[in-house]
């Protein structure tokens, strides 16, 4: 019953035609056609050993004819032979055609010439006259061929890898230079077996290779299919390679971002350490150490929070990055570095020398003074009239990135006694980032009210959930979404830092779990917090046992 | 300990039984126990690793070698056991049919090959193929020799390493396996291999010593080696051993001092044509290899040529002595208007003969 069900799919024909194709031809286009076609055999291959597995091998032969040929030729070549796990499973459909009992001269024959071609993929044989000698030396040493061909993989490589790199060093004779074709050449070839840990050295070299002309000398196919073994981890590589790759070939690091992107979105997050340790695993913020590779990332964060139409998740995961980048351009070496502008060539400098700071860099008594300095320039540049709505947006993006100083606007706001104007505006720029100033000025002024009123709570030691939430709602009837973002944060910040707000906090929590749709945000406020604190380790004890608390009464 | 002991002195056997034509009335079980031995064996060379037990393990080795037939295996082959056996048995052709359908289930088919071990080969043998053609061709490859030397020098040296001090009474014969230059470049090419290896000198000794030994202690080895071999690789040998250098200078001095200078030509020729020596030519490029060596080298051999030529009477002028016309050579000041030299010498030597026979 199986059989009838498979048999229309394997197409035996097809294969052998391309098998023949390919036997007879050994052009590049050849080459590249077998190439492209590997994961499509490797599939056709497993689909033969499923249904062979459950056949006798006369049965077998009699219902595809044609199986004896295809796998033969394909025994014969070797971006076959060397393609991921193709082998294996060559192997495993020649086992099921074996018969152990065979009845006449033909099974006789079948069954020696399944041998004949387990011994040409796994001996070094006696019948391939050439190596004849050194099958009897290796065996006179008590060594096998796997012996052999790991030794061997490994000097070719090596040698390959010494060719490339001594033409890499002496540069300037272009002449002595490997023609450009044979690297191409290598690059195709390498294809098949990438995943082959043996050559890993000789991909390296590659990716760091790129002789005397500006054209890409490396097939692409290759470079796709390299970046995508490193992103599904199939390979390790060094990260010079892996920015070289990147810098060479802008659709793997494309593929980069967005399959960092994929992966954190995917997961739930449960802590920020939990998404740094993906993001640098990643090799993101290493490699965005070079300026090309910088924006463009950022171009890609960019779109995809607006795609996304601005998901905490997604700004969690780019403030994170960032962070992480400004620590590599920090402990960089000062001789490599570039200049701030090449990263950011089209903002104010001054601005992003300031959001560029890292908070521990500054006492913090001069946080709150810092942030007026940082909040004054946002406000003069999106304040001018002559501001384009994309310019805003550019200037909104370049703040956003940096959300850790945003939230100290918000600490700073209830924690210290500030002169509250110019941080409450950063933090309604952030929330409201519109082009008319009306709404920004309506949001400015609830997010004052808020702020006075949380103040005049503030010391109040007996305080319950409903006064609180009377207090904020009489403010924010207006159901403008902005403000109610700002006043979460800023109510967020009240449970944590107040007296009063400690005692209800848990409580508060629920009543907004239950009542709201507000409970995401609260819980990328409260990790980003309990990262900060984590961080810097100054906190007291009593809030950072809240925090754990809170969290713990979210993920459930 | 004496039951293992005693088990582990049939492996060679076991071995050369599963090379041999006796395997025709082998049965499934019979294959399985072979491979089962395997696995033991290896099982066992795992344990003694991962817990080092050093008195068993000396003795394990002892009792590999002790087998009389056979090729030598040593303590790091056990490790490999399984493969050993079941790849002998697959090239075997006497493996009747019942028996080899067993033998490739295990080796090959879930669940019972060990994970991936065979197909991984048949990936390196893949790949092998398709990136060897790749190299440029031998003359521009720089450093190294050509893989599959390097690869069977690997193998080689490797084996010499798991061997206790001492000689190895096997090497000259499997050294005969190979064709007499691929055994000599082997040779070579493992030699270098050692001193590239940054290994300890414990280790550069146990692979270095038996090879140089068996190099020369024959002197007609090393002199065939000597001819067969090219210059560039017999000098930069030459360099890192002195045991090598010392000898070659010496073959080659008399290689040299048989050579006679024909007037009619105008160059040095063999003494007799058929010996097996070098020509003028030959000769030639293996100083011109050892003057471009290190520094040490190249003075150590010049220092030679300086001290024969002062022996054949420190003539500065061509055609008297080779050495002389090596030095000149060396020293690229040629030789201009050789021939008229020539001329005017042979009249100085007969006047030296006439008064030398007048005294």
């Amino acid at each position: 019953m199986e059989q009838n069900t498979t048999v229309p799919t394997l197409d035996f024909k097809y294969w052998l035609d391309k098998a023949v194709e390919w036997g007879q031809a050994t052009t590049l286009e050849t080459q590249k056609d077998v190439c492209l076609h590997l994961p499509q055999l490797q599939e056709f291959l497993q689909q033969t050993y499923e249904t062979l597995k459950h056949m006798n091998s006369i049965v077998a032969i009699q219902q595809f004819p044609l199986i004896g040929q295809l796998l033969g030729r394909l025994c014969w070549n070797p971006f076959v032979i060397g393609y991921d796990e193709s082998q294996k499973t060559l192997m495993w459909c020649l086992c099921c055609l074996y018969s152990s009992e065979p009845q006449n001269p033909v099974e006789l024959k079948a069954n020696s010439w399944i041998r004949s071609l387990l011994c040409h993929l796994l001996s070094s044989s006696k019948w391939e006259s050439n190596e004849a000698e050194t099958s009897t030396f290796i065996s006179a040493l008590g060594y096998t061929s796997a012996d052999y061909y790991c030794h061997l993989v490994e000097n070719i490589v090596s040698s390959l890898v010494t060719e490339l790199r001594g033409n890499q060093f002496n540069g300037l004779t272009v002449q002595g230079s490997v023609p450009a074709s044979r690297v191409n050449a290598v690059s195709l070839f390498c294809l098949p077996l990438i995943t082959l840990p043996d050559i890993t050295p000789l991909l390296e070299t590659l990716l760091l290779y790129h002789g005397g002309s500006s054209k890409e000398i490396l097939s692409s196919q290759f470079l796709e299919a390299v970046n995508d073994a490193f992103l599904k981890k199939k390979i390790p590589l060094s990260e010079s390679s892996v920015f070289s790759l990147w810098l060479r070939h802008l659709p793997s690091l494309e593929n980069a971002t967005l399959h960092v992107l994929d992966q954190l979105v995917s997961i739930q997050m449960n802590s920020l350490e939990e998404v740094a340790s993906v993001i640098k695993d990643s090799f993101l913020p290493q490699a965005a150490s070079h300026p090309a590779i910088f924006r463009i990332v950022n171009e890609i964060f960019k779109n995809a929070l607006l795609e996304t139409d601005g998901t905490p998740e997604v700004m969690t995961i780019i403030q994170v990055f960032t962070q992480l980048f400004v620590q590599v351009l920090q402990n960089e070496n000062k001789q490599h570095k570039f200049p701030l502008k090449a990263y950011f060539p089209h903002h104010y400098q001054p601005l992003v020398v300031a959001l560029l700071r890292r908070p521990f860099e500054l006492p913090a008594t001069c946080w709150s003074q810092h942030l007026t300095h940082i909040s004054n320039m946002v406000k003069a540049l999106v304040e001018d009239t002559n501001i384009s709505s994309s310019d805003l947006l550019e200037v909104w993006f370049l703040v956003a990135c940096f959300g850790e100083w945003l939230d100290i606007a918000a600490e700073q706001l209830l924690k210290a006694a500030v002169e509250p104007d110019a941080l409450l505006w950063l933090l309604a720029f952030y929330y409201c980032p519109q082009t008319k100033n009306l709404q920004r000025i309506q949001t400015m002024a609830e997010a004052r009210a808020v702020y006075n009123h949380l103040m005049m709570l503030f010391n109040t030691t007996t305080l319950s959930v409903r006064d609180l939430q009377a207090a904020v709602n009489s403010i924010t009837d207006t159901e403008q979404c902005y403000t109610q973002h700002l006043t979460t944060h800023l109510l967020t910040n009240f449970l944590l830092f107040s007296s009063g707000g400690h005692m209800i906090a848990q409580e508060f929590i629920s009543h907004i779990t239950e009542t709201t749709d507000r409970s995401k945000e609260v819980r990328s406020l409260l990790i980003r917090t309990a990262y900060r604190i984590n961080q810097n380790g100054e906190e007291n004890q009593k809030t950072v046992k809240l925090v754990n608390e809170l969290l713990q009464k979210l993920n459930v | 300990m004496e039951v293992v002991l005693g088990q582990v002195e049939q492996l060679p056997a076991l071995l050369a039984v599963c090379r041999s034509a006796l395997v025709r009335a082998w049965d499934p079980p019979t294959l399985e126990r072979a491979l089962d031995w395997g696995r033991y064996f290896q099982h066992l060379h795992d344990r003694l690793r991962a817990r080092p037990r050093p008195r068993l393990r000396h003795a394990v080795g002892q009792r590999l070698r002790r087998a009389r037939s056979g090729a030598p295996l040593a303590f790091g082959q056990l490790g490999r056991c399984a493969e050993l056996l079941g790849l002998a048995l697959l090239e075997n052709r006497a493996l009747p049919p019942a028996a080899c359908r067993r033998l490739l289930q295990r080796l090959l088919q879930p669940p019972a090959a060990r994970p991936g071990r065979l197909a991984l080969l048949a990936r390196r043998k893949a790949a092998c193929c398709l990136l060897e053609p790749l190299r440029s061709s031998p003359p521009s490859s720089p450093g190294g020799p050509e893989p599959r030397l390097a690869a069977e020098a690997g193998l080689l040296l490797g084996r010499l390493r798991d061997e206790p001090p001492g000689e190895p009474r096997w090497l000259g014969g499997v050294l005969q396996e190979l064709p007499q230059p691929r055994a000599f470049r082997v040779v070579a090419a493992a030699l270098l291999l050692v001193r590239q290896g940054g290994g300890g000198q414990q280790e550069e000794e146990a692979g270095a010593g038996p090879l140089l030994s068996w190099l020369l202690e024959d002197a007609e080895r090393f002199a065939a080696f000597c001819q067969q071999l090219p210059g560039s690789l017999l000098a930069s040998l030459a360099a890192h051993y002195s045991q090598i250098s010392e000898r070659y200078l010496d073959l080659l001095t008399g290689w040299g001092s048989s050579l006679l200078y024909d007037p009619l030509q105008g160059q040095w020729v063999k003494g007799c044509p058929d010996e097996a020596e070098l020509s003028w030519e030959e000769l030639r490029e293996r100083f011109s290899c050892l003057c471009k060596g290190p520094e040490m080298l190249s003075r150590q051999t010049q220092a030679a040529l300086k001290l024969l030529k002062a022996r054949d009477g420190d003539f500065q002028v061509c055609g008297l002595s080779v050495w002389t016309d090596l030095l000149l050579e060396w020293s690229s000041l040629g030789c201009p208007g050789g021939g008229f030299f020539f001329f005017f010498f042979v009249l100085l030597g007969l006047a030296y003969d006439l008064a030398s026979g007048l005294v």
